[in-house]
């Protein structure tokens, strides 16, 4: 088999999608070192360590989110253990998106047939693509590698740790691979890639806290028990590579062998008629939003619901640890609270990417060509904005009040107490000024200068990273106070004031109001 | 017609983006109950000045008035009487096309229900597949029956047919030519002299983000040249020199001569007096085309006929 066209194709994925992978690559180097720093800076003494490994272990809803880390009590294994839920996201995400990018969206953009009308044989794009995704992967690693044994960790323990991350990047890169040539449309490589990832999350999830097999079952579960910061367990590295190595082969196999736009999985017909409701505004708007609020709702979901589910042993462990205990204030007639906080501000992050992501379908309407037969019809731009405005605050609300309940729910169910309703909504609700604001601001982008959009998410990713790792590195205040959340007082375990909801509510509201102003007076289209 | 008040009138309109001049001083009417061709190559401002009439962008300077009013500030009013095309058609992916007629109908306040079931059939369209299925041909066919079945008095058409077969294409000015009849005036954007030709009652081509030239087909027509192929008994008299002729040549074949050339509309009647003269044996006269015209339009280096001086060196070489 003579890969015709290999290089040519390499080239042309170098061209079109370098800067796109640099920033990807860039941005989680960034977050790993820059998280490793950041702990190996705080915890100095072996002491410190065993204070923080001593505080996580015990009890199952950190061990849920951040996964069972070996060897938790060295700087490595606390590096490992606050990284913990970010990589297992970002990583498999980089191997999704890399690989998406150059498979599904180009065949669906019509371009590569342009490609396979060239001397291109019909399985290198993927092949190429995947090759680029394993540098991209093999590039972080590396990066990790230095990053951390430069903060103090034994270098082959790093590797280990880097290599296992890598690995389960990799397995990640050839399911997108696979799923790219049996869905029609890239929207469904996302899909159905995200599943699988949510299912490997809640799989490592249990085995973790049940202390099971079932942990074997996650490509988490195999870059986890690589155990870098304990027993060390090369051989685990082979489990990924053989299985991603599978999946690259089926995907570059069926690629060889099926026709041009083809799939597996076909669309059916639909209904030949709008309702009325499609045709309003609103309802189109509605139309347009929903996969995005369904979808952020859903991570919400398992949060809340993870979370609530574990409460009592969360609760339980911390009743046992009086400094800790006293530490999140569970002398309250709550003792649940500190654990309700932690997990709506989850929710709160969760429900500000949601709002920058369905403001940025606004721009994905103007860019798609969908906005300009939109606008000239007897619909006003007011109108447009309008109507899509009312629908984003409705999901966000929705996605709000519906994991809150569940939040409350499943809490009071593990806990055996009954439900607080009204207070954990109230905390949920409380975060809704600072969302708006976030999505307020990625308006205003939209509405002056639509080009800049992408900032909106970098926004979102400096909130992010300041409210789930900000307290935890002991950041400086000013730069704890750059968040939104920060101002919003921790509920229901601290006390929110009225005045930051007020000046966070009155931005957001002017910020919305000039994104108006500004797309009334600009140019639609603008490229 | 003069007098009734122009759908769309554009006057010295300009345009910048940043440091590129999209239009650059254009003029465009559109009188009520006309198609209006909208001619020129790709880039020379076209969906620019489209979307300026419909208030999409302003303009940079110069004035718009699309029914008398201003298109930036009534934008949602006055789209009440209009349906547009775009030039590229994006619609909503997850949608039937069924649907995506009914809202981009919605957009324009409303289909007529017995138009929309007669275009379906028309165009051949299946209206319960979805578009991220559909062909470029059947999304432009969604997108051209919205604006056909709705109830308006202007249609604004960029590029249409693109992507239609030609059968969809003799269905489309089939169309087009129902609904002018009913009074509707449409601006059909183009450069595809063709449709234009068939479809145009008045022709504006633009270059550059400037109009070179409007008016009737006939009108334009007077300004391109007939082509006259002639095969006389004798040598016809004089024709080298005579004025408002071009491109002559002439060789014997089989004892009779064959004569070739071009020759503008004023001097016909008097050519031809010549050829017959010299007995005509055969005679071919191509009428002018608006290929002529736009040819000339857009060739630099072969400037307009009509402007005078030009192609003298031309013709002293001869």
């Amino acid at each position: 088999m003579r890969a015709t066209g290999l290089r040519t194709m390499l080239g042309v994925h170098w061209r079109t999608h370098r800067s796109g992978t640099l920033v990807w690559i860039l941005a989680l180097i960034a977050s790993m070192v820059g998280t490793a720093a950041a702990v190996a800076g705080l915890y100095t003494t072996p002491e410190k360590i065993h204070t923080y490994a001593a505080a996580v272990t015990t009890g199952s809803a950190l061990v849920a989110i951040n996964g069972r880390v070996e060897g938790i009590d060295s700087l490595g294994g606390v590096i490992q253990d606050e990284s913990g839920f970010l990589m297992a996201l970002l990583l498999p995400l980089l191997g999704i998106s890399l690989v998406a990018k150059v498979t599904r969206r180009e065949e669906e953009d019509g371009r590569l047939e342009a490609v396979l009308g060239g001397r291109v044989a019909r399985y290198v794009p993927v092949l190429a693509g995947l090759i680029d995704a394993s540098a991209a992967i093999l590039v972080t690693a590396l990066a990790f590698t230095l990053g951390i044994t430069f903060c103090g960790v034994p270098a082959v323990r790093s590797a280990l740790y880097a290599a296992s991350l890598g690995g389960l990047a990799f397995v990640f890169a050839g399911l997108a691979a696979l799923v790219a040539q049996i869905t029609r449309h890239s929207r469904g490589v996302y899909a159905w890639s995200l599943l699988v990832l949510t299912v490997a999350y809640l799989l490592r999830g249990v085995g973790d806290v049940t202390k099971t097999w079932v942990t074997w079952l996650s490509p988490l579960g195999w870059a986890e028990k690589a155990a870098p910061f304990g027993a060390m367990r090369w051989w685990t590295l082979l489990i990924p590579l053989a299985v991603g190595g599978l999946l690259c082969a089926a995907a570059v196999l069926i690629a060889g062998r099926r026709d041009l736009g083809s799939s597996l999985v076909r669309g059916r017909p639909g209904s030949a008629r709008a309702s009325a409701w499609l045709r309003s505004p609103v309802g189109l708007a509605t139309y347009i939003h929903s996969p995005a609020v369904l979808g952020w709702l859903a991570g919400a979901l398992i949060i809340a619901g993870m979370m609530g589910a574990l409460a009592k042993q969360f609760v339980g462990a911390v009743t046992g640890n009086p400094a800790m205990a006293d530490a999140i204030g569970m002398s309250t007639a709550h003792p649940e609270d500190g654990f309700v906080a932690v997990t709506q501000l989850y929710i709160a992050i969760i429900a500000m990417g949601y709002a920058v992501q369905a403001v940025g379908s606004l721009r994905g309407e103007e860019t798609a060509g969908r906005l300009e037969p939109r606008l000239s019809g007897t619909l006003s731009r007011m109108g447009w904005i309008a109507a899509h405005g009312l629908v984003i605050v409705t999901g966000l609300v929705i996605i709000v009040a519906v994991s809150s309940v569940v939040l409350a729910a499943s809490t009071a169910w593990s806990m055996g107490t009954p439900l607080h309703l009204a207070r954990v909504i109230g905390a949920g609700a409380a975060y809704l000024p600072a969302e708006l604001l976030v999505g307020g601001l990625a308006l205003a982008l939209f509405g002056l200068w639509p080009r800049a959009f992408p900032a909106g998410w970098a926004v979102f990713a400096i909130v992010a990273f300041i409210a789930f790792l900000g307290p935890g590195l002991k950041l400086a205040t000013w730069v704890l106070d750059l968040a939104p959340t920060t101002h919003i007082g921790n509920p229901p375990l601290g006390t929110v004031k009225a005045l930051p909801l007020i000046v966070l509510s009155a931005l957001a509201a002017l910020l919305a109001a000039t994104a108006a102003v500004g797309f009334r007076h600009r140019g639609v289209p603008r490229g | 017609m003069s007098t009734a008040q122009p759908v769309i009138r554009a006057e010295r309109l300009t345009k910048t983006f940043g440091p590129v001049r999209a239009l650059d001083g254009l003029d465009l009417e559109v009188a009520p109950g006309e198609v209006h061709g909208f001619l020129g190559p790709n880039g020379a401002g076209k969906s620019t000045t489209i979307r300026v009439v419909l208030g999409l962008i302003r303009a940079s300077g110069g004035h718009v008035e699309l029914f008398g009013g201003d298109p930036w500030r009534q934008a949602a009013t006055l789209h009440e009487r209009l349906a547009y095309v775009a030039g590229d058609v994006a619609l909503w992916p997850g949608l039937t096309g069924g649907q995506c007629l009914d809202v981009l109908g919605a957009t324009q306040g409303g289909l007529d229900e017995t138009r929309r079931a007669d275009l379906i059939d028309r165009f051949e369209l299946d209206p319960t597949k979805r578009v991220r299925d559909y062909s470029k041909g059947n999304r432009q066919k969604v997108a051209l029956i919205a604006a056909l079945a709705a109830d308006v008095e202007l249609l604004v058409l960029d590029e249409p047919t693109s992507g239609l077969d030609p059968l969809m294409e003799q269905a489309f000015q089939e169309v087009v030519r129902t609904r002018r009849d009913q009074g509707c005036s449409v601006l059909l954007s183009s450069h595809i002299l063709g449709e234009v030709e068939a479809l145009a009652d008045r022709v504006s081509i633009i270059r550059r983000g400037k109009t070179v030239t409007t008016g009737t087909l006939a009108e334009l027509r007077r300004h391109t040249r007939t082509h006259v192929h002639a095969v006389t008994v004798d040598e016809p008299a004089g024709l080298a020199d005579a004025p408002g002729l071009t491109d002559w040549s002439s060789e014997r074949l089989d004892g009779h001569i064959e004569s070739r050339f071009s020759i503008d509309a004023d001097h016909l009647d008097a050519v031809i007096g010549q050829l017959h003269h010299a007995q005509i044996h055969t005679l071919t006269v191509t009428p002018p085309s608006l290929d002529d015209l736009f040819l000339r339009t857009y060739d630099e280096e072969v400037p307009l006929h009509d402007v005078p001086g030009l192609e003298q060196p031309e013709e002293a070489l001869r």
